[in-house]
């Protein structure tokens, strides 16, 4: 189906629900993935989650086809890992560097996390990087989202993207290197 | 040891994982909380209840004023407010980028006052430009 059918289905109060199923089961587990490398915990994964499909279910009437739909459901849950985690450690009293150190330090006893020492190592070589660089390494990286789509996502040109993804590539490989 | 390469190691994956069974009840309680969202509203006649939302109306009034006239007034810091909106609100940077047309965006620009001899004095006092490639389209 072309989704500009799809998206006649998600606008039609008819065939609004079926279609949402169908997105829902689309996008949950990419989506999961995308908001997890960001919040980095699976309970804020889950709730930040939650509040990403409900926001598109009610803003379904106010996207105009002007981006493609899988970037703006991109769009949605990745302001909303960034505006959870500004709100999280403002709660915290901490910075919200702080507060993934700290998440990042406790990754090996999490039980939602199989990862290695060296994927530990990835993720604290990753908040060395300023915030915009970290979700340009992981969008690029983890999930090997295309540039022109990051373009798309994040509002920034191809281009700089590139430039982005380069110098967070060298400060990481930097970083794990050293001893 | 080989140096760490990360175009010629082996892709590393995050290493997270969602428990077992999550993405088949995921929907459940997502779905419980859009159909809350779309129940209907019964909305009671006003004109069979005329006589009790007048008497209401006039309560709530002499009410407001007594409660109004008694009351300081209190001025919020804007700091108090984005205080607020960072930890009370459902507001997130989406929903404010939704509120804001083309006129508000270029009234935001005239209250910054960012003219580029004041950009070109931040770069040259050691900011580091490198953060702000990304920003530059």
């Amino acid at each position: 189906m072309e989704e500009k059918d799809f998206i006649l289905q998600l606008l039609n109060p008819k065939t609004q629900n079926n279609a949402f199923q169908k997105l829902l089961s689309d996008y949950k587990r990419p989506l999961y993935n995308h908001i997890r490398n960001i919040v980095l915990d699976h309970d804020d994964a889950n709730d930040v989650l939650q509040n990403t499909f409900i926001k598109v279910f009610q803003n379904l009437n106010n996207f105009k086809g002007e981006s493609k739909l899988y970037s703006w459901i991109y769009r949605i849950a990745t302001n909303e890992s960034i505006t959870f985690i500004n709100k999280k450690a403002k709660l915290n009293g901490k910075t919200s560097r702080e507060l993934q150190s700290k998440i990042v330090d406790n990754l090996q006893a999490d039980t939602y996390f199989d990862g290695n020492e060296i994927q530990v190592k990835l993720q604290k070589a990753i908040l060395t990087l300023p915030e915009k660089q970290q979700l340009v390494f992981k969008m690029r990286y983890f999930e090997e989202i295309k540039y022109e789509e990051l373009s798309t996502i994040l509002g920034t040109s191809v281009g700089a993207l590139k430039a982005s993804y380069h110098l967070a590539v060298k400060k990481i490989e930097i970083f794990m290197n050293k001893d | 040891m080989n140096e760490f390469k990360i175009d010629n190691k082996n892709k590393i994956t995050s290493g997270f994982i969602a428990p077992e069974g999550f993405f088949d009840n995921f929907t459940i309680p997502l779905n419980r909380e859009i159909n809350q969202q779309n129940t209907i509203v019964k909305v009671i006649s006003i004109n069979s209840k005329r006589w009790i939302t007048s008497v209401a109306a006039v309560l709530i009034v002499a009410l407001s004023i007594t409660i109004y006239s008694k009351m300081a007034v209190i001025h919020l810091e804007d700091n108090t407010i984005e205080n607020y909106l960072t930890s009370q609100s459902e507001i997130s940077q989406f929903d404010l980028i939704n509120l804001l047309d083309k006129k508000d965006i270029e009234d935001l620009s005239l209250e910054l006052n960012l003219y580029n001899t004041k950009i070109d004095e931040d770069f040259t006092n050691g900011i580091e430009i490198e953060n702000y490639l990304t920003e530059i389209n």
